[in-house]
């Protein structure tokens, strides 16, 4: 299978890239090589009015898309470490609420005042957590494919909704003035254990939701996945090289 | 009805199950912990009651919403609003201040106990509905006075009518139940 030549224009955007020179034999099989016969398909079909809706659409097909097993497996690091705190905070909820039942009010304050305090720094270990860690992440995925030696591939994919840009405002709705999805890929390619980087790669590209969804909201997941997989393969091989 | 939803739940696998389901246990979690803080920082079992009966009319009405406190330190007054449950009674119940005797030298009579207690804590009640003709004593089951350890808190401000939402609650508990499966339901299906 030949590495695919940038023959398709894409379009312009910011992106950094470094290459070391590597003596990989194989190129690493990239999204676009690996199709999905369309009976496999279910119907996605989404509110067309809400951005929200149109977001999670997308970050679902993309997670879908990305996680089958010949290509990266997901890191649920992120979602395990929110479950862990929200679902602490509510257990100790439940028991300080129990004990504050059960127990006199008087006797109970000490414990009921430690049940609150825990609870409160579990909430706010979450919040801060979510905000300053994971942020806009939506998939965290990792490879090891054992070519010549056991190389280890790290993607990191984060996006956001960008609104209509205030030129393009209007009150008809058209493809024209819809929000865009803005995707930011960080791509790194080690071995050893991670000890010496192969490759690194990072871009960012927004395309508009009317490019994936119809005017009845069912979703276009060829064109999606093709987007995704282009860009994906670009940071994975180096754009021009 | 919900085939779209189901098979968007079997897509979307058994993490983001739990997700759904933290989402509506995190909202009940969230409401209790604010209850029991507010108690906490208000130092009362219970900051805000409902009332239930006609005995303080025409200040209190039934269906009105209360809100407590009880600093420990502080006196209670004569004419003070409290809410107070007996032990062997189960509903609080809401009357003024009559008379108050402030015990500041403990009762036993051992010498080594000759100090005074501070003014708030060791207070003795007698009270009084508004609206009734007589004071307390039978409601007090076999108490003459009572004690700051009965008290629930002192009435601080009050909103009419809201208190109806709880009394509709309680006398129909199927309200209850479909007002929490709705909840639930709302929680699981939507994401954010």
């Amino acid at each position: 299978m030949a590495p695919r030549k940038n023959a398709k224009e894409l379009p312009p955007a910011p992106s950094t890239l470094v290459r070391r020179p590597s003596s990989v034999g194989s190129p690493l099989p990239g999204p676009l090589s690996i199709s999905i016969p369309p009976e496999e398909r279910d119907v996605i079909k989404v509110n067309n009015y809400s951005a929200t809706e149109l977001k999670n659409a997308c970050d679902d097909a993309l997670k879908r898309y990305l996680s089958r097993p010949v290509l990266f497996k997901q890191i649920h690091l992120h979602t395990d470490v929110r479950l862990a705190f929200g679902w602490a905070g509510v257990f100790t909820a439940a028991a300080t609420g129990l004990y504050g039942w059960k127990t006199d009010f008087e006797k109970s304050k000490p414990g009921v005042w430690a049940g609150f305090i825990l609870y409160l720094v579990l909430t706010s270990l979450q919040t801060l957590y979510s905000y300053f860690v994971e942020g806009d992440t939506v998939f965290v995925g990792r490879r090891k494919t054992f070519s010549k030696r056991i190389i280890t591939e790290r993607i990191t994919i984060s996006s956001r909704t960008l609104p209509v840009p205030s030129s393009k405002l209007s009150l008809k709705p058209s493809p024209t003035n819809s929000p865009s999805y803005s995707l930011s890929i960080n791509y790194v390619q080690s071995t050893s254990g991670g000890k010496s980087l192969l490759a690194k790669g990072r871009t960012q590209e927004a395309k508009e939701y009317s490019a994936f969804f119809d005017e009845k909201g069912v979703m276009a997941q060829e064109v999606f996945e093709r987007w995704i997989g282009e860009l994906v393969e670009a940071v994975m091989e180096g754009k021009g090289a | 009805m919900f085939s779209d939803e189901l098979k968007a739940f079997r897509r979307l696998g058994f993490r983001h199950f739990l997700l759904q389901i933290l989402n509506f246990a995190s909202v009940i979690a969230s409401g209790l912990m604010l209850w029991k803080g507010l108690g906490l920082i208000l130092n009362t079992e219970s900051p805000i009651v409902v009332v239930l009966s006609g005995s303080m009319e025409p200040a209190f009405y039934r269906g009105d919403l209360l809100f407590l406190t009880n600093p420990p330190g502080q006196r209670y007054h004569t004419g003070d609003i409290t809410v107070y449950r007996i032990p062997g009674a189960e509903i609080p119940i809401v009357h003024r201040v009559l008379e108050t005797r402030d015990v500041v030298i403990p009762f036993d009579n051992s010498t080594e106990n000759r100090l005074k207690l501070p003014p708030g804590e060791h207070q003795l009640m007698l009270t009084k509905g508004d609206n009734n003709h007589v004071d307390d004593i039978d409601l007090y089951q076999g108490l003459e006075w009572l004690d700051r350890r009965h008290i629930i808190g002192k009435v601080r401000g009050f909103l009419p009518y809201i208190g109806y939402v709880t009394i509709a609650m309680n006398d129909f508990p199927q309200l209850k139940y479909a007002l929490l499966g709705g909840l639930g339901l709302l929680a699981i299906i939507q994401r954010e």
